[in-house]
């Protein structure tokens, strides 16, 4: 017999989501992940000076504003043909850097931990609807201890930030050429200072607490794997002196990596509230309205795909394409390769530090083109960023986003193809069905942030109202 | 007289209650009493980046915020619990007393069907709905962040979800603290004021004096660049950026004394214009929020 689970809201992503789930002998056998909220930034920006999409498409998300400054920017650059200098892309790497750790010591602790770690219950926010926490007390102890540790890092990651980009969330520092300010001395030593705390807290605590949890939910090694296709555009990569520090724009499907292709990427929207003249369109080449009427649809997030394919993206995809991390494509690897990530960039980052020459100022008077087109891709904290813009009159033209949430999360392909999270979640084995513990953790191990992914555009119709299931 | 006042026993009561007041009065200003109170935090139609910018705070922190300022009920991006638990949770607070926080704006189109937050007993819970529900019966509403003061991002032209502010759904007054995002301290603040004194002295607008009184322009460490017409040119100097399209002059805010993130920082210094994201009207009235030639001369 079928059973149909409904768990909303998924606490402890960024946004609002529903995942519904078919159960049956106590397995998943179908799965849909549904984002519940609609912005519509891209028609926003439409009629905009394309220098304020750099602060402007920020506002997208408040726990990853930082990579849509790297993405606006790079678009910008790309549409004006200015090439940075080395010392502009190690400025801005470095705040890059920053949001990474922020992002992940807030993603492992105040997102994750809770899902396998029983924290106060004298506290409200901590109260669980589940009694699944397998550490013993001692070890419990330690993380929740590390629970509230861990918030002095997080802050500090953004104190790192500020330091070059004036204010965080949504900083001021990362703009065309590289950053506005220059790194002076006492500058750098700040960030090294604090820089140096942070690794040590991902070294000596952090790494630890994952694998501690990983010890006693070994279960969740063999759940959540999804199709195995990986995908990334590259972050901290091919400076001209450096080479790559981390990872370049590569794909992983079959067992086989190869060069990533910017042509092989398409959007679908058969399973979500948008209708088109076609349901299947490259960047720049749609434009696609609301439509909450639309039968089969049930999300605001597309099914963004390459060669037709659903990819998954972020730290574990990185981590394997690199060859860092090949355990094993999970839940659990998600989560483990997430805080080795951590780790790698606190590395990187250092390394940038110790290039930087300081006081150097790579701002210029810029000029907007009358006409032009930019494209800029990312790696960024939760995966694979794109912005594409045009320009015409010299204001945006047109602007399209494609977020890392949008690849994990999306909708169906018009064949039926899941996307890669509910594709994760099927064979999940649910131990109480009153409370499936199992499937939030599962998406949760993908970062989800549905404030990126369900921003697209709408045209000003009303539409109808949606079928409420009981 | 004296004789009176010393044996009436009538009037002695009256001197004692008086003083019993003022004494209880003054002791709790002296000893700042603090009674925790629940606190429920909604984020609606945004980016969530408030309460991001809430655990960036410091002295008071987030920890001490949920140990001993509130009872910290309930927050999406925080919560343990999931699904229906959480929304049971979320609900609970009706009926006692509670401070609700709210950041998003609230989206109005296809009856607030393009933000739900939740499912309580199967139903679908739209962000409209628990705002008004939860915003009648709250002891205080404090809206944080441009989105749920003004709309803020959230309603920029042509405003495809149709979003409003807080306020707009509300029939009551509801403190607002505008920024993009809202500074820790100003939320920080505007609480610890609930909790020890009451409702702060607020503006026309209902901004805390506290923090919204003195224009950035005022304050601005670059001032005296202004008043002598040094100004910068390109991002990255270190004199005036009005000519850069600075939103200093307009904006009340107490950036420049404040700074961000440990106090380390903060626009103007990062030799960049404020753009105005703590002025109403932002972003849509602050724009463009860097350009090159704002009221440049023509030199030959």
């Amino acid at each position: 017999m079928t059973k149909k689970i409904i768990i909303n809201p998924v606490t402890r992503i960024s946004g609002f989501m529903e995942i519904q789930a078919n159960i049956e002998n106590n397995q998943v056998v179908d799965a849909k992940t549904e984002g519940l909220m609609f912005r519509g930034f891209e028609k926003m920006l439409e009629g905009r000076s394309p220098f304020d999409a750099v602060y402007f498409t920020q506002r997208i998300c408040g726990i990853c504003s930082t990579a849509h400054s790297m993405a606006s920017t790079l678009a910008l650059e790309d549409a004006m043909g200015v090439v940075p200098t080395d010392q502009g892309r190690y400025l801005r790497d470095i705040l890059h850097g920053c949001e990474f750790l922020q992002n992940h010591i807030r993603h492992f602790y105040q997102y994750t931990i809770p899902d396998f770690v029983k924290l106060p219950e004298d506290y409200p926010l901590f109260k669980a609807e589940h009694n699944d926490f397998r550490l013993p007390k001692e070890k419990n102890d330690r993380l929740v201890k590390d629970y509230f540790d861990s918030l002095d890092l997080s802050r500090s990651s953004h104190e790192m930030l500020a330091v070059l980009g004036g204010k965080v969330p949504h900083n001021h520092g990362v703009f065309i050429g590289g950053i506005t300010t220059q790194a002076t001395t006492d500058k750098i030593i700040k960030i090294k200072s604090i820089l140096h705390y942070i690794y040590q807290f991902i070294n000596n605590r952090m790494l630890p607490d994952v694998y501690t949890i990983a010890e006693y939910y070994r279960d969740y090694f063999s759940i959540g794997g999804s199709y195995g296709n990986l995908l990334s555009f590259g972050c901290f990569n091919g400076y001209k002196d450096l080479g790559t520090l981390y990872v370049n724009p590569l794909v992983y499907t079959d067992g086989k990596t190869s060069v990533f292709d910017l042509d092989n990427i398409t959007e679908e929207i058969d399973y979500a509230w948008y209708k088109d003249k076609q349901n299947v369109g490259k960047p720049f080449k749609t434009d696609p309205e609301a439509d909450m009427s639309k039968p089969q649809a049930y999300s605001w997030v597309k099914a963004p795909r390459y060669n037709n394919l659903p990819f998954e993206t972020g730290p574990l995809a990185r981590q394997w394409l690199t060859g860092e991390y090949r355990n094993g494509i999970s839940t659990m690897d998600r989560t483990i390769a997430r805080v080795l990530e951590a780790r790698k960039i606190a590395l990187i980052m250092n390394t940038l530090l110790e290039n930087l020459i300081p006081g150097v100022s790579v701002q210029k008077e810029y000029t907007i083109p009358e006409t032009a087109v930019g494209k800029g891709l990312i790696d960024t904290t939760r995966g694979a960023l794109g912005h594409w813009l045009k320009i015409n009159n010299q204001v945006i033209l047109c602007y399209q986003i494609i977020t890392p949430s949008a690849w994990n999360l999306s909708t169906r392909s018009s064949n039926g193809m899941k996307g890669t999270a509910e594709q994760a979640l099927i064979e999940t084995p649910v131990k109480d069905i009153n409370n499936p513990i199992e499937l939030g953790r599962t998406v949760r191990s993908f970062d989800p942030c549905i404030s990126c992914a369900t921003h697209i555009y709408t045209g000003g119709k009303n539409v109808n109202t949606i079928q409420v299931i009981p | 007289m004296s004789n009176r006042s010393i044996t009436c026993p009538e009037y002695k009561a009256r001197l004692n209650t008086a003083a019993n007041l003022l004494d209880t009065m003054k002791t709790q200003i002296r000893q700042g009493v603090l009674k925790k109170r629940n606190l429920v935090w909604l984020e609606l139609t945004g980016c969530s980046g408030n309460i991001i910018s809430l655990l960036d705070g410091s002295n008071p922190d987030f920890k001490y915020l949920i140990s001993q300022m509130t009872n910290f009920i309930y927050n999406n991006s925080l919560s343990a619990s999931e699904g229906e638990v959480a929304m049971e949770q979320l609900f609970s607070v009706l009926g006692s007393d509670y401070i609700l926080a709210v950041e998003g704006a609230v989206t109005t189109k296809n009856n607030g069907l393009y933000n739900i937050i939740g499912r309580l007993n199967g139903k679908l819970v739209t962000a409209i709905e628990a705002v008004k529900t939860l915003g009648e019966k709250a002891a205080f509403v404090i809206a944080i962040g441009a989105c749920a003061t003004h709309g803020g991002v959230s309603a920029a032209r042509p405003n495809p979800a149709e979003c409003v502010s807080v306020q707009s759904v509300l029939n009551r007054k509801v403190i607002k603290l505008p920024g993009c995002p809202c500074h820790p301290d100003w939320f920080m603040g505007t609480l610890a004021h609930i909790l020890l004194y009451g409702e702060p002295d607020l503006d026309r607008r209902d901004r805390p004096l506290l923090f919204y009184s003195t224009l950035i322009h005022d304050r601005c460490p670059r001032r005296s660049y202004f008043d002598k017409g040094i100004f910068a040119e390109k991002l990255g100097d270190k004199t005036c950026m009005f000519k850069l399209g600075c939103r200093g002059p307009v904006t009340r805010i107490d950036c420049p004394i404040r700074q961000w993130n440990q106090y380390v920082n903060w626009p103007i210094e990062d030799d960049t214009p404020c753009i105005g994201c703590a002025q109403f009207g932002f972003p849509d009235a602050m724009e463009p929020f860097i350009s090159y030639n704002t009221t440049r001369e023509v030199r030959r």
